[in-house]
């Protein structure tokens, strides 16, 4: 049992040195109270209901990418869905980052006199797309599939989808409050097992190992 | 543990842990694996197809050119690439199987190796140029009105069928009608002649599916040519048949993959596999077991072939010899003989072929497991088998001044050919080569042009299989767009050429693609199998073709002359025989370069990345070597040193090195490592056909005082009397446990 190390050596009044008796308990209350007021301070996306979300927070590293794509106008002020962008997360095992068209789609038009747009519109020029760095990666061992947890979560559960922002951000976090993406959860085994476990998903080494 | 009111796991239940989840705190701890952030790029399309999505597979059907056989192919790509190769399920060649060859194809593709400019000789180097003075260069050559007389340039090449055999002979044509020669050093031209002769068709169809018999003189049609995927699938269905696992008899001078799976195994020494045959034929004919009636001439000769005297000419014991022609008679007219490239008899080849074959024509096998062939019905199509014989006829040729431009194209004459040939001095003799490669092996390095080809899976093309469960066309499609710029399709060179040599024909077509979509899409019905349409072609890989007409088999008994007229010569100083073994893999040597093919231990040996030298346990004791010891095998004309493996599968008076290995070019991967057997081969050939007595070579074998651990996989070849893995004879199991 996770704790069970920890004692409060006391030395009794006849000089021994004696272990409290409570075990630990206290010190492990004050570290789940701790933990659970820091994931309150966390939440600002809801949870849809009937999802029990994977637990666990990390403070991930700022990755400078070659445009500062900021997610905040897009998805937060401008309302953008998620998918409308990252449109393969519902039918492969990889979200996509969008292709360089979809930008130009609105930025043909929209902004022109922005400077991270020129940078875009140079590359659309050039015939080249953005080489974008990579922010939640996964070890190539194991296979993560986007599109069955989107069925699981959003389509098989009927959430709406202007709401699947909520699912996302599970594992994202709320990157809408944001420029660039920027890990919010440590994507470690540990943080999808327990996920899995609440919420019915496979448990089978080979299903994310094969 | 606590004597706390609340204990502890329901406290922590209430908090909404359960125990399960808390136990994973392991799972937590952050690694350098998971903690990459902006390690790895993610590049997007710039303007993508609507139905391309990334992280989904798309399939494309093409053929394996990994070697002759022809194999049908599904190659994954994502996002534009090709990941992995799986088999065509719909090519009645491999049913949807590939073997080691056909999976490396993939780094056949990505090799780091690959030629990717043309190359010129200048000043005894090649340097790169464009593609535009390699077409100036060869039209100046081989151009209208180029320097080369009419009728002296000739294509060198291995097995080709197809389209692209087609436009070779239209080049040729062009040029005044010089020669193709087809060569594959790794092929089965004896047991064609035999077949032609003595059945009056070379290529018999051999039902495995009607046979519960197969006895092989050296044919390891498991592990090298012709098909060896196709003979794997035929000869599982072989062994399915219910109630009946069918018999399995192979006599070869080593053992090979066919061996390997052999239920009876026999090792003659090399040279007197027809008379082991014979000695088979005079016990069923002593027995009358015959049934067929055998004339006056060949019962004399099958006299002087009892048990005995076979038995001290070929070292195989007498009771087994009666057991082979046992099973032949109790398997009456469902046995197959069959004859391949390991009957390795120094000029009697053909004899010991035709002795086996004789086997078949005596015990009825001929019309119900040997039936007609069924050729491919446009002849224009169907294969240039390849013999060993071409390459003499063309060393001679360019002797004979008959050769001022070649054309050398999927073969490495220069690696593959025995040295006594010396191949890279002849060709240093003809004026003009050119050879079409992707990378620079031993031949490449003798070219005056040398033209980048792309890879198989970046090419288009046509294949006709030389064996099939039906006859087929099998289509070779692009499965990514060319990883360089500066590479061209084969078929693209071949139509460059002919453009310039005849624009009222070619000039229509810009390209190979659009020539052959021409030919495929006015293509005979007999060929195109009931496909309609060009997708639906690309969609299958392979069309169904209808057989051409085929004489029926006439078969003829002989009496094969198999004994050498002269006395053998005292063994004296050279008392082993050579065998440079082909193995599926390596082949021969044409994948050395590819890292999974060296990976991959031998199936015998289990040796990796290395050559070795094969000894039985009783020659090794005389020699006084073991397991590692270098020894020095030398023949008249050359030696070669590299270690020993220890095994029973090899005949005593035998010493087998792998072909494939001592490269002296050929990139990062295959170059000096190993050695080559081909370099110490003695000048012989069979009488009959011509073709290379490939194990009729004798060496010394002499023990170095050098000693190393042999790499290979595996440990101990003993079970030291643990009964690890029990064994049992198929007929106890059959009593005992019931049907097999």
């Amino acid at each position: 049992m996770p704790f069970s190390h920890v004692r409060l050596n006391r030395v009794a009044r006849d000089g021994a040195a004696r272990y409290r008796r409570d075990g630990g308990v206290v010190r492990a209350l004050f570290l789940m109270f701790a933990l659970v007021f820091a994931g309150w301070a966390h939440a600002e996306l809801p949870v849809p209901e009937g999802i029990v979300p994977p637990e666990g927070e990390y403070e991930g590293k700022d990755v400078p990418q070659p445009i500062e794509f900021p997610h905040d106008i897009h998805a937060k002020i401008n309302k953008i869905n998620c998918m409308y962008c990252h449109t393969y997360a519902r039918r492969s095992k990889v979200a996509g980052i969008p292709p360089t068209s979809k930008c130009m789609g609105c930025h043909k038009i929209i902004a022109t006199d922005k400077p991270r747009i020129q940078k875009l519109t140079e590359y659309w020029e050039k015939g080249e797309s953005p080489r974008w760095k990579k922010v939640h990666d996964v070890p190539d061992y194991v296979h993560f599939t986007h599109e069955k947890h989107l069925k699981r979560f959003v389509f098989d559960k009927g959430l709406p989808v202007e709401n699947v922002d909520q699912v996302c951000g599970l594992c994202h976090g709320d990157i809408k409050q944001g420029t660039v993406a920027k890990k919010a959860k440590p994507l470690t085994m540990g943080f999808c097992r327990r996920c899995h476990e609440a919420n019915g998903g496979p448990g089978d080494c080979w299903k994310c190992h094969k | 543990m606590s004597d706390f009111k609340i204990d502890r796991r329901g406290f922590l239940k209430a908090l909404g842990w359960t125990g399960a989840g808390t136990a994973l705190a392991g799972c937590d701890l952050p690694t350098t694996v998971t903690l990459e952030e902006g390690a790895e790029e993610v590049v997007s399309y710039r303007l993508p197809k609507e139905y391309a999505i990334p992280g989904v597979a798309v399939w494309y059907a093409t053929t394996c050119t990994q070697c002759a056989a022809g194999c049908g192919l599904h190659g994954r790509v994502r996002e534009g690439r090709v990941l992995k190769l799986e088999g065509n399920p719909e090519s009645p060649v491999n049913a949807g199987r590939t073997c080691m060859m056909g999976q490396a194809g993939l780094q056949n593709h990505y090799n780091p190796d690959r030629i990717t400019r043309p190359m010129q000789r200048e000043g005894g180097r090649l340097v790169p140029i464009s593609w535009d003075d390699a077409l100036a260069l060869l039209k100046g050559k081989v151009g209208k009105g180029g320097e080369i007389p009419a009728g002296k340039t000739v294509w060198f090449t291995g097995q080709v069928s197809g389209h692209q055999a087609v436009l070779i002979d239209e080049h040729l044509k062009r040029l005044g009608g010089g020669r193709h020669y087809a060569y594959e050093l790794v092929s089965e031209g004896v047991w064609q002649k035999v077949c032609e002769d003595l059945l009056g068709d070379p290529q018999p169809t051999l039902d495995f599916r009607a046979a519960r018999l197969v006895v092989s003189f050296g044919a390891d049609f498991l592990g090298a040519s012709p098909s060896p995927v196709h003979f794997a699938k035929e000869f599982a269905a072989f062994r399915h048949q219910p109630g009946d696992r069918g018999v399995l008899v192979v006599a070869e001078p080593k053992m090979t993959l066919t061996g390997a799976s052999a239920d009876l195994w026999l090792s003659p020494k090399p040279g007197t596999e027809g008379a082991l045959a014979l000695g088979v034929a005079h016990v069923l004919v002593k027995r009358g077991w015959n049934v067929v009636d055998v004339p006056a001439e060949l019962r004399r000769l099958l006299d002087r072939f009892d048990p005995r005297t076979v038995s001290e000419i070929t070292g195989v014991a007498g009771h087994r010899i009666q057991r082979v022609a046992f099973l032949l008679h109790e398997k009456e007219g469902a046995g197959l003989v069959v004859a391949g490239a390991g009957l390795g008899s120094h000029k009697k080849a053909y004899e010991a072929a035709a002795a086996a074959m004789l086997l078949n024509i005596l015990v009825g096998n001929v019309g119900k497991t040997i039936k007609p062939g069924t050729p491919f019905p446009e002849p224009a199509l169907a294969p240039r088998r390849g013999t060993t014989r071409a390459l003499l006829e063309f060393a001679e040729d360019i002797e004979a001044g008959k050769v001022q431009a070649a054309f050398i194209y999927g073969t490495n004459p220069v690696f593959t050919a025995p040295g006594y040939l010396k191949m890279k001095e002849r060709l240093a003799s003809v004026p003009f080569k050119v050879v079409l490669t992707q990378f620079k092996d031993e031949t490449a390095m003798e070219a005056d042009l040398v033209l980048p080809l792309h890879s198989y899976l970046e090419d288009w093309g046509t294949h006709v299989p030389p064996v099939a469960e039906r006859p087929a066309l099998s289509i070779q499609q692009q499965v990514m767009k060319p990883l360089y710029g500066e590479t061209r399709g084969f078929g693209d060179v071949l139509l460059a050429l002919l453009k310039d040599l005849d624009e009222g024909t070619f000039g229509a077509f810009p390209d190979y693609y659009a020539y052959l979509r021409t030919a495929m899409e006015n293509a005979p019905a007999e060929v195109k199998g009931g496909v309609s349409g060009w997708d639906e072609m690309l969609q299958k890989g392979v069309l169904l073709a209808k057989a051409g007409p085929a004489a029926g088999l006439k078969p003829k008994l002989v009496a094969p002359q198999v004994m050498p007229e002269e006395e053998e010569e005292e063994a004296g100083s050279r008392p082993f025989h050579l065998i440079p073994s082909p193995r599926l893999g390596m082949w021969d040597g044409r994948h050395a370069n590819l890292p999974w093919i060296q990976e991959a231990p031998d199936q015998i040996a289990k040796v990796v990345w290395g050559s070795w030298a094969e000894l039985h346990p009783h020659t090794a004791k005389e020699l006084g070597v073991k397991n590692g010891d270098y020894v020095r095998i030398e023949s008249d004309h050359g030696a070669i040193e590299t270690q020993v493996y220890v095994h029973n599968g090899i005949n005593k008076e035998a010493v087998a090195v792998p072909l494939g290995q001592g490269h002296e070019a050929y990139g990062r991967y295959a170059k000096g490592r190993g050695v080559n057997p081909l370099r110490i081969l003695a000048p012989a050939t069979d009488e009959k056909t011509g073709e290379l007595a490939l194990y009729a070579t004798r060496v010394s074998v002499r023990k170095l005082d050098r000693s190393e651990k042999l790499i290979k996989m595996g440990g101990s070849e003993t079970q030291a009397g643990r009964k690890l893995v029990a064994t049992i004879s198929a007929d106890v199991y059959r009593r005992t446990e019931g049907e097999v």
